[in-house]
């Protein structure tokens, strides 16, 4: 319906009507819209959400990961999405659309980082790191793993506030779009998901120390090809963990398989102006080892966020 | 949940109000889906939580939606169903539908349609719609539990109470209560109605400063004495109407081991208009035989008699096998997320919730705590 116009509207029980402006992003599994709350004038953001119905219904999963939302959504956290309404499309025999309304946030941090060139001032990449871990540190206290932490899924206000988006839904449900071209990018995954392990919190931390570096660099840190390229890079940049460090469980990949990787890689050399305390808790979000990874809390009461601000 | 709760007038101006429907009728049929559920939840060997959850969906749904517009037992049954998937304690939806035909008459049975299982299915997403996806519920049963583990004085005085104030609880359900206050309020109004029943005074308590008066102003602010007896004088009103003083309720499926509470706490015939006060509480109370020759469960239930006992190995396995791990959490984390029901951990007293052992592992982190509480009955301890 949706696609092939860009007018719809989808009225819900509580009087809302919205009317589509324009598509702003379709990922690998969903379509969000630019939208008008025609009773406010709001603009939202409507995530379109596509719902295998079972024989009972709706099924668990999907009621588990909607009342996620809402109740995190009730601690109005700053540094999270609000999610305004939840509405119904058109049920189509064993399918229900339903649209997640969301705040409208001006854009993401992937076309922040574009639109700023020149890069950004200290002070303002220590501000946008706090808030992102801060919005994480809240999923995680209530035991969520974004699991797919990018540029892309965090949201930058117009003046300049971070808001997470995209968490607690699962990545099934637009089964009609799981086909496209669009490839989900590796460049954030913490090395314990490229080798298939189970993992927990510490894959966002990975990914916030990349996103960080990202901030300094401009440009992603390690932009693997394929799972397997991905960790050959991470090993070159930050040197080939040690063999004590390998998991010895559940694992196919083989250590000696990065034999040929130097055990020290050339992360130190950071480029840029990037101060010593900095250094220090980026390499800590990127401990190979998630057990010894700094945590999201940890990370917040670091020195690089707690010592006097320098002009620099 | 914020935007859950309602003032007096509010209550009394709801859609069925609208609709025509006096004050007392739609009291009655509020009692009667949330009877209903809790006895369907009990028949299909739901959690106490999982029925409690249903019936709160109820009470808000009909603060949006008419009685005469949604025949109630349809939506009780839709309210089960949902409550039954949010808890991680699902059950088909035609199987809820059979032991509701086992436990409505023909007549009420009717009010699902030719096609029952549709009916409660098409209701399904007006439900979700209508109680707004705010699909976690909190209730009291919990805030009682962490209450009474602070409480000092007699053992078996205090566990005594707890019974009765969980009791009390259940039978909370019945009323609109739920609509009215949040969970840790109810809890310690209905400790207090408890307390006050079976003399049990709390004289000290853990954590006790100087600054408090009363226990409960530990964990609740700004609640004043008569806040909490209105709050009481609401349960007690339920024992004061027998269940055949209407020919509408729903049958009486569970057979009741003991006198309606109607004879022994509720007020005397003096009527609503002159309620008995939870600090004199009705002279049946001294009746209550020690603690020693307690039968199994003394006070009769407005909700009905407790269940069978759960067998050891019945109880103190997972109730469910455990339920898929959700894609966010792909990998095994450290422990269960909030709401999956873990197993409840096997105790050396299955039967019934522990109240003062605190449940499995004490929670470490401020992640990863196990689910609350772990046991999955309606009724407290014998
Ligand atoms: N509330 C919002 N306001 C403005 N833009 C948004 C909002 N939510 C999402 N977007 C934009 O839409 C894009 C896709 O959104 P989202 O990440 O939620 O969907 P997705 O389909 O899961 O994408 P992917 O799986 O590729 O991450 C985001 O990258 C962002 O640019
Ligand atoms: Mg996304």
């Amino acid at each position: 319906m949706a696609d092939r116009s860009s007018h719809f509207s989808a009225p819900d029980q509580t009087g809302h009507e919205y009317e589509s402006l324009s598509r702003i992003g379709s990922g690998a599994y969903g379509t969000v819209y630019k939208a008008k709350d025609k009773r406010t004038n709001r603009v939202v953001a409507l995530k379109k959400v596509c719902v295998a119905l079972t024989e009972d219904g709706i099924p668990m999963n999907t009621l588990r990961e909607i009342g996620l939302l809402k109740q995190l959504n009730a601690h109005e956290h700053p540094n999270i999405v609000r999610l305004l309404d939840i509405c119904y499309g058109h049920r189509t025999g064993k399918e229900l659309i339903m649209y997640l309304v969301f705040e409208h946030v001006e854009q993401d941090l992937g076309s922040y980082i574009e639109r700023n060139p020149r890069g950004f001032n200290t002070i303002q990449i220590k501000n946008l790191s706090r808030e992102i871990l801060n919005g994480v540190d809240f999923l995680h206290s209530n035991r969520i793993v974004h699991r797919d932490l990018k540029p892309q899924n965090l949201l930058v206000t117009f003046d300049g506030h971070i808001k997470l988006a995209d968490f607690g839904l699962a990545k099934t449900y637009d089964f009609d779009m799981k086909l496209t071209s669009v490839v989900v990018t590796l460049w954030y995954r913490a090395p314990e998901v490229l080798l298939g392990l189970p993992y927990a919190t510490p894959v966002d931390v990975w990914s916030i120390g990349c996103i960080i570096v990202e901030l300094y660099n401009l440009t992603p840190l390690f932009c693997g090809t394929s799972e397997g390229d991905q960790l050959t890079t991470i090993f070159r940049e930050l040197g080939r963990p040690s063999e004590t460090d390998w998991p010895k469980d559940n694992i196919s990949i083989k250590w000696e398989s990065f034999r040929s990787i130097d055990s020290t890689g050339y992360m130190h050399n950071f480029s840029g102006n990037i101060c010593e305390t900095a250094k220090d808790l980026i390499m800590r979000m990127l401990t190979f080892d998630p057990i010894k990874r700094i945590s999201a809390m940890e990370a917040l009461n670091h020195t690089y966020f707690t010592e006097e601000p320098i002009n620099t | 949940m914020p935007g859950w709760y309602y003032d007096k007038k509010e209550l009394k101006n709801t859609p069925s109000a609208q609709d025509g429907i006096d004050y007392q009728t739609e009291m009655r049929y509020r009692k009667e889906g949330a009877r209903f559920i809790i006895d369907t939840g009990i028949k299909m060997d739901l959690g106490y939580s999982t029925s409690a959850t249903g019936v709160v969906y109820f009470h808000r749904f009909y603060m949006f939606h008419s009685f005469k517009q949604f025949p109630r037992y349809v939506t009780a049954c839709c309210c089960l169903f949902l409550a039954g998937k949010v808890e991680e304690t699902p059950k088909k939806c035609k199987d809820i539908i059979k032991t509701a035909r086992g436990l409505l008459t023909d007549q009420k049975f009717n009010t699902f349609g030719d096609d029952p299982k549709e009916e409660v299915m098409t209701l399904e997403r007006i439900l979700l719609q209508t109680i707004k996806f705010d699909l976690q519920v909190e209730h009291p049963y919990a805030y009682l539990l962490k209450y009474a583990k602070c409480l000092k004085g007699d053992k078996v005085k205090l566990n005594k109470m707890v019974q009765m104030a969980w009791t009390f609880v259940n039978d909370s359900l019945c009323t609109t209560l739920a609509l009215q206050w949040e969970p840790e309020i109810i809890a310690v109004a209905l400790m207090y109605l408890a307390g006050k029943l079976s003399q049990f005074d709390v004289i000290d308590w853990t954590g006790r400063t100087a600054k408090h008066l009363r226990w409960w102003e530990m964990f609740v602010e700004d609640v004043t004495m008569d806040l909490l007896e209105d709050i009481c004088h609401q349960v007690l009103d339920l024992y004061s109407q027998t269940p055949s003083q209407s020919n509408e309720s729903p049958p009486q499926n569970q057979p009741r081991l003991n006198p309606p509470p109607s004879s022994s706490v509720a007020r005397p015939s003096n009527g609503q208009n002159n309620p008995v006060s939870p600090d004199q509480p009705p002279p049946m109370h001294s009746s209550i035989p020690p603690p020693s020759d307690v039968p199994t469960y003394i006070y009769g239930t407005f909700t009905g008699a407790p269940p069978p006992v759960p067998g050891f190995p019945g109880f103190s396995a997972p109730p469910m096998s455990a339920p898929p791990v959700p894609p966010h959490m792909a990998a095994p984390p450290p422990g269960p997320p909030p709401n999956i029901a873990a197993p409840p951990p096997v105790f050396p007293f299955v039967n019934h919730p522990p109240p003062f052992a605190p449940p499995g592992v004490p929670p470490g982190a401020n992640y990863y705590q196990p689910p609350n509480p772990p046991h999955r009955q309606f009724y407290p301890p014998p």
